[in-house]
């Protein structure tokens, strides 16, 4: 493997298994705070249960989420020294300040996940706010960062050296608002059906109580809501791509030649070698023309209008184009499942329906929202290529020569792997443990942040 | 003074406070592994409680070193990362390691202790793996043995610049650092909770890596001359009264060990890690890499400089009390509702 290949593969399996947990981070602290508050405004055990046994789970997710995320930080000058070199100058001061809601978010979850009886229970409620506040702003920062390499602005390059440098202007670049926009709402998605998820199975396999409805119409709300405004964000960051990142929307989409009347091929796999297609799947006439500019004889910019080594090589557009419908695809079902459960929620006058067949419809949703954000983010990436920072750094230039890459590559994969692992057991035995009687003193006995221990040391 | 100069200040600054709450995380880390004997399972509980709801806050504090220091040095931070790129990767493993392995130990239902004890070892050599590191990239870098002259020709080095004497020492001196300053705090943590006889094993280990770090630093210091010559030179012309006070202050926390003054002693360790830490970098001034790379010549341009030095002023407006905060809620606030210490560690045998 070249270095830059095995970088490029170490880059990419650690930032799609940080996202993972940066969706968890963002989303479970303020499904925390909203069970929390429901559960201490009405003194309900089942909500306050809920917000006592998720931030178990939020400790174990959050460090490791916090955990990769310093790997990355540290791969971003171990692996791309000449794009730290370049970007470190422009937009380095927005890693300060991601710098700033990390410290907030990391001081406010030791506060809650170890302060339940150090604070009184308002006060404990308070100290969750400022963590998904802060994971939102966190989020915020590194999209921008994101958005300045998809669409760089804030500075020239004269004679090799960057001058003019305007932070304002690389901060409000033109496709920060769109790709914040996205992430942030996929962050919601996430959450809201991969909480729905975890207790559709439990609904399905016959726990029928207050406690696993409650949780799973609050994933459910959380989600429903977010997937309507997500599809319409994601239109609109579709389009922007025409006239901010015109080649990215060609790969997305296959588009070989500068034309109007350019169809969409939904699951089509192109064969760009020959500038045709394999399969052509499920071909809409006119359909990229009409969403790009809502008429048929719209223009839109074709891959070779750059020479070839000025876009994404030949293979990654087959890649970019399945991540980009899939992801398209997925997005649909959830809505589909969101208006399905919404109708039935309504017709039914407020009484949840839990038909097997809805149920099953939302545990596909689970994996599928967070598939879709991976789909996103390699659409993105890939789409770039070959540049990291767009028209002004090439990923090639920014690669280090240090040696080993493919060994530090298998190392971190094997860590990954591993962690997961440990994980997904601790989990599941956090599902399992047995749930205390459902009133409120006997809730409150149970201290998240001892009761494991206890476990260790009874067997 | 530059706006450079203020930013390595604030480094300094950074570097010192990751130092006395980061470095004490990863001594307790190093002194879970000595936790023995009869009080063995005791002090493991009184570490873990103890470091469990700061130590990731207090690791953020090396996210801000990295990224400040990228942003306002950019060539020198790519020129380290890749001559430095073994060590730094090292660092980096047990940082993951060190991070997950406590968290699954302690929110994790572990139910062999097998499992206990094996997340437990990792938890401990990793946290050893991260301050040696780190400090033998530093001590690489300080001992001015790299050199760039040309960014395009910088390479990896395998080992003849890091894997030095001198290197390897200073970076066994942080290990018995991070393991003094920590066994100090505890002495402190048990003596709060009434544990006198937890209270003296710290003690004990305080004792003996306080010795070891002071044999350490002199056979760093006696290294220097032939091993680290840019950093010799430059103490010689502007840090000796600040080794000189660094080895008082040193004698004095050891004094006040002794003697049982933790409280005291908790003060003078935290004076002695300024101390060390001010020696190092007052020596090295105005260097980032000698002997070719100076802070002015190393600095991202003036408008980012700028920028980053008000994020930051904003970043201590909001983070500073927050901290103090979390700080107060764990180590100063007395329990007053529920649970006490004397119920929870009654819990497992009552039931």
């Amino acid at each position: 493997m070249s270095n830059l290949i095995a970088a490029r593969i170490q880059m990419g399996n650690s930032l799609g298994f940080h996202i993972v947990f940066v969706v968890l981070a963002i989303g479970m602290p303020l499904m925390l705070c909203i069970a929390e508050g429901l559960g201490l405004w009405r003194k309900d055990p089942e909500w306050m249960l809920l917000a006592r046994r998720w931030s178990k789970v939020v400790a174990l997710i959050f460090i490791v989420g916090a955990v990769s995320g310093t790997v990355i930080s540290f791969e971003l000058g171990l692996l791309w020294p000449s794009y730290i070199n370049f970007a470190g100058s422009i937009v380095g001061p927005l890693f300060a300040i991601e710098g700033i809601f990390f410290f907030v978010e990391a001081i406010f979850l030791g506060i809650y996940l170890y302060g339940w009886d150090r604070l009184s229970p308002r006060a404990h409620w308070i100290c969750s706010f400022p963590i998904w506040i802060s994971g939102i702003f966190a989020a915020f920062i590194i999209v921008t960062v994101n958005s300045w390499m998809n669409t760089p602005a804030g500075f020239q390059v004269q004679n090799g050296k960057l001058v003019g440098i305007n932070s304002w202007q690389a901060i409000f670049n033109p496709s920060q608002p769109y790709e914040i926009m996205h992430m942030v709402l996929a962050a919601f998605v996430g959450i809201g059906f991969g909480v729905a998820m975890v207790y559709a199975i439990a609904i399905l396999r016959g726990k029928r109580d207050g406690y696993h409805r409650k949780a799973m119409l609050l994933g459910l709300t959380v989600g429903l809501v977010s997937i309507p405004l997500q599809m319409l964000a994601g239109d609109a960051i579709a389009r922007s791509l025409a006239t901010q990142q015109p080649i990215k929307l060609a790969s997305m989409e296959a588009v070989y030649n500068t034309s109007s009347h350019v169809p969409l091929h939904l699951m089509g796999i192109p064969n760009v070698p020959q500038q045709s297609w394999y399969t052509q799947g499920l071909v809409i006439p006119n359909g990229l023309s009409l969403l790009v500019g809502f008429s048929p004889d719209t223009t839109v910019v074709g891959l070779n209008s750059v020479p070839a080594n000025d876009r994404p090589s030949d293979p990654l557009i087959v890649i970019i184009h399945l991540a980009f419908d899939l992801m398209v695809l997925f997005g649909t079902f959830m809505t589909l499942v969101a208006i399905v459960f919404w109708i039935l929620f309504i017709v039914r006058k407020g009484r949840m329906p839990e038909f097997g067949w809805l149920l099953w419809g939302i545990i596909l949703c689970g994996p599928m929202a967070f598939l879709a954000v991976e789909c996103g983010w390699v659409v993105t990436e890939e789409g770039r290529q070959p540049w990291v920072i767009y028209n002004y750094l090439l990923t090639s230039d920014a690669v280090t020569v240090a040696p080993y890459l493919n060994f530090t590559f298998g190392v971190f994969t094997i860590i990954y792997i591993v962690m997961s692992i440990i994980l997904i057991v601790l989990l599941v035995r956090q599902a399992r443990t047995p749930m205390p009687k459902m009133e409120w003193a006997a809730v409150i006995a149970v201290n998240p942040a001892e009761e494991s221990t206890v476990v260790a040391q009874e067997s | 003074m530059t706006v450079a100069d203020v930013l390595l200040i604030i480094l300094w600054l950074a570097l010192f406070i990751y130092t006395i709450f980061g470095g004490a995380d990863f001594g307790a880390g190093m002194l879970e592994l000595f936790a023995v004997g009869e009080s063995g399972t005791r002090q493991e509980t009184l570490i873990d409680e103890s470091i469990g709801p700061v130590w990731e806050s207090n690791h953020v504090w090396l996210i801000f070193l990295l990224v400040v220091f990228f942003t306002a040095f950019p060539p020198a931070f790519a020129a380290i990362n890749v001559v430095l790129f073994i060590p730094l990767l090292l660092a980096v493993i047990g940082i993951v390691l060190r991070g997950s392995s406590f968290v699954f130990k302690t929110h994790g239902i572990i139910r062999r202790s097998r499992n206990v004890r094996i997340l437990s070892r990792t938890f401990s050599v990793a946290s050893a793996m991260t301050p040696f590191f780190l400090a033998l990239a530093a001590a690489a870098i300080a001992s001015g043995v790299i050199v760039i002259q040309n960014q395009s020709q910088v390479v990896t080095n395998t080992g003849s610049d890091w894997l030095t004497p001198f290197a390897l020492t200073i970076g066994a001196m942080a290990l018995t650092l991070c393991v003094t300053i920590s066994a100090i705090y505890m002495t402190v943590e048990a003596t709060s909770k009434g544990e006198t006889e937890l209270a003296e094993a710290f003690r004990r280990r305080g004792l003996i890596a306080g010795a070891l770090t002071a044999a350490l630093g002199l056979l760093g210091l006696i290294l220097s001359p032939s091993e680290a010559p840019a950093l010799w030179h430059g103490m010689l012309e502007k840090a000796i009264p600040l080794v000189v006070l660094t080895m008082l202050v040193g004698v004095a926390a050891a004094a006040a060990l002794w003697f049982r003054r933790y409280v005291w002693a908790r003060v003078l360790i935290v004076v002695e890690a300024a101390f060390l830490l001010l020696s190092w970098g007052v020596s090295q001034y105005p260097y980032i890499i000698p002997p070719d790379v100076t802070a002015a010549s190393a600095s991202s341009p003036l408008e980012t400089q700028q920028f980053l030095l008000v994020g930051i002023i904003i970043a201590l407006i909001i983070v500073v009390p927050s901290q103090w905060f979390l700080f107060y809620v764990f180590k100063l606030k007395k329990v007053t509702t529920g649970v006490d210490v004397a119920d929870v560690e009654q819990k497992p045998a009552a039931e």
